[in-house]
Parts: C-alpha cells; structure tokens; sequence
C-alpha cells in the first residue's frame, strides 16, 4: 500500500508517527508497505482522530499484491526498503 | 505477516514515538522500523537497548534473538507468554512423562529428520550425483528406528544418518573452494561448516518464534531431553526442516556462487562468516522461507514459514488427541 498526504504543517508530524508505527517511511509525506485489513482500521481510525477533515487530506492506494506494481526511482533513494520479507539494518 | 528485523550494525535500538527507533553508532544514520510490521528482531551488531525497548517489545509481542559475534546463538527475549494455555501444558508434560508417550513423539521427529535428508539427496542423486549409497543407509536408519526402545538410542540413530547425510555434501558440492571433510562444531572447521552452524542458529531461533505464536511450551522438548535448557522443543522441530530449508540454502548458494571466500573470516582457530557472509545468507535463507509449496492436506500453497506454524499445529493436537503428529516431508 502507500500512503500520501497532504497536512497542515502544525499536524504533519502527528500523521507521520501514525505512519511510522505501521509502514515504511519513503520520502517526504509518503510511506510504503504492506498491512493487514484490521491494522489498517487501526491506523485509520488514529489518523481520524488527528486531522481536521475540512483541511487535510490522506490518500491510500491499495494493491491486490506487491507484483501488480512496480518502483523506479529517480535521484536519490531516501530509504531503500528490500522486498523479501524481511528488514536489514 | 510481520517481518523478522536483522540488525548487523552497532548502534541502539529504543522505543521512539511509539514505534520501534535503530540508531547506527559508525555512520550517524537513524531510522524508523514500524513496530506493527515486525514480529522478531535478530542482533549480530554490539547493540544498546534498555527496559523501556523491551517493555515495548513484550507489549508488542514481538521476541528478540540475541547472538555473539562468532554466529553463535546466545539467548532470546521471551515476552510473557500472551497464548498460555494450561490444558496443553499439562497434556504436553504428560507426553514428556510417559515414556512410550515421548519415544512416539521424538520417533517421528527423526523419521521427518531422516525423510527429509532423503529428499534432499534423491533431488542431487537424479541429477547425476552418484549417492545411492548415502541413500540405502538413510532408508536403513529409517527402518532402525521402528525398532528402537528408548530415546538415548534414538538419539544415536539420528546423529549416525546426520553423519551418513553430511558425507555426501562434497558429492553434492563438488567445489574445491569449499571442501566439507567432517561435521565439525565450536570452532567450524571450514566455510561449509560455518554456514551450516550459522544456519543452524537461525533456524533455532525462528522455530522458536513461531512456537510463541500458538500455545506450546517450548521448554518442553522430546528428542532433546528437556533438562536445565531453557529451549528445547524448538530445536526438535529444527530437525525436521534443517535438510529443506538451511542445507538447501547452502547448496543453492554455493551452485549460484552468490557466496564467495571473502565473506567468511577466521579468528580463534575457526572459520565464520563475517557481516556480509552472513547479510548475502540471509537473504538466501529469507528466500527460501517465504518460497512457496503445496501443502498436502490443505490444497493450496503456503510458504515455509507458515508450514513450520502448521507443523506446531499439529503438535498440538497430538497432545489433545485429536489427530497423530505425523512430520512434514517435502515432495522434492
């Protein structure tokens, strides 16, 4: 899934700690990763609670699965995020 | 889901803003692991945590696997067990108890071990490998075991077709860069031995990470005689998947030469894989886990991991009677 959004400045970085707990952060306002159907109620509902819905926007694209898309990058790789199912640091 | 975190850097590792924080001491780089997306982390690197990051990992549920820097697996963090389920405990100290009980249990955990060491051989001897030798004594032990009457004996069965499975890898290898003579431990000998000890350790902790997630007492072990270990049924049901998934991983490496001389290094009179032997492992053994086979009964694929869930499974309901504990044998 990736997740975008558009904040005002004083609740951005609320929105980006939510993103934090449960997706891989890209670059700047977008995150990446997989989760599950309840999590992502989850942090829906955390998100909920923290914008203002006149003046924020949060988008989700969702994919059937990770083969029907496919990354390229321009530029630099902020933060490259392997595809197996793990995390290598 | 739930990815496994392997950290190889030193640096710290906390609890930051709610979701699990990696700061890496050599190259000032921070980053941000979301906690709901990991289910056990792995550290090879000198790492700081404190209380406050365990807390939050038991609160998450999510084990931390701990190992020295000669690949040796040195303990775990165990969060308190959120699956306890007394019914099972008691029915799976009383499989330990009676002695006929147990042999049953630790019998087939050999006979998966065995199965699938054959399995492995037959794939390399239908490829021109010439060990049909290492064959007829691994169906040899197979027919030994039925008659065996204690688990000592038992014991001494497996190692036997572990040494008779181990003496046909420089059939199967056939590379003189990496000879593999004789199983040896606490140094490894050589490359290959190094790589089956590393992933040996990985796969014993792995298990034991997905025994936390059904309500098995992993202190309670069959084959391996539950004394004053901590762990020892984790190291049972390696058994049955080391040849499928650790030897395979080996073997594939080596044939696609993804591992070369240079990842391993050698200090007190052995041989280890160093930071990027081990990462370039790794990745090959994650490959492996998440490949995906046809599961028997359940008509439809499912990964090696969850195949080594399912195993658990039907641990389980060997205790509660339900169904007899047969082990997983791979088709091919």
């Amino acid at each position: 899934m990736i997740m975008v959004y558009d904040i005002e400045e004083k609740r951005v970085s609320k929105i980006l700690k939510i993103g934090r707990e449960y997706l891989n952060w890209i670059q700047n306002s977008v995150f990446e990763g997989e989760i599950t159907a309840s999590k992502f109620n989850k942090m829906k509902a955390k998100i909920k609670d923290k914008i203002i819905e006149e003046k924020d926007s949060v988008l989700f694209f969702k994919f059937k699965n990770n083969k029907v898309f496919k990354k390229e990058v321009m530029g630099k790789d902020k933060n490259p995020i392997s595809d197996d199912q793990s995390y290598m640091v | 889901m739930g990815r496994r975190l392997y950290i190889f850097k030193s640096g710290r590792l906390s609890r930051k803003n709610n979701t699990l924080f990696i700061e890496n001491k050599n190259d000032n780089t921070k980053r941000y692991i979301p906690v709901e997306n990991v289910s056990e982390i792995h550290i090879f690197g000198e790492v700081d945590f404190n209380k406050d990051a365990l807390e939050f990992l038991s609160q998450n549920e999510i084990l931390l696997h701990l190992y020295n820097k000669y690949e040796y697996y040195t303990g775990s963090f165990y969060p308190r067990e959120h699956l306890r389920n007394g019914e099972i405990l008691l029915k799976q100290a009383e499989h330990y108890q009676q002695p006929m009980k147990r042999l049953e249990i630790a019998r087939k955990f050999v006979e998966g071990s065995i199965k699938n060491m054959i399995t492995v051989i037959k794939y390399y001897n239908n490829r021109g490998k010439e060990l049909s030798s290492t064959l007829k004594r691994l169906s040899d032990f197979l027919e030994e075991i039925k008659s065996v009457k204690n688990v000592d004996s038992l014991m001494g069965v497996e190692g036997n077709s572990r040494d008779a499975y181990y003496g046909a890898f420089d059939t199967i290898i056939n590379d003189e860069n990496f000879p593999f003579n004789v199983r040896s431990r606490r140094p490894p000998s050589n490359e290959l031995n190094a790589m089956i000890s590393f992933g040996n350790s990985i796969m014993y902790s792995t298990i034991l990470s997905e025994i936390y997630k059904t309500h098995l007492d992993p202190s309670i072990g069959y084959l391996h005689t539950s004394n004053f270990r901590r762990f020892s049924l984790n190291l049972d049901v390696s058994e049955i998947f080391k040849p499928i998934l650790v030897d395979r991983t080996i073997f594939s490496m080596l044939n696609k030469k993804t591992i070369k001389k240079s990842d391993f290094s050698s200090h007190l009179n052995g041989i280890y894989m160093n930071e990027n032997g081990k990462m370039r492992f790794i990745e090959a053994l994650e490959k492996q886990l998440s490949t995906t086979v046809q599961h028997p009964k359940l008509k439809r694929k499912v990964s090696y991991k969850y195949m080594i869930r399912l195993e658990l499974y039907k641990l389980e309901k060997h205790f509660l009677g339900d169904e007899e504990y047969e082990p997983y044998v791979s088709r091919w």
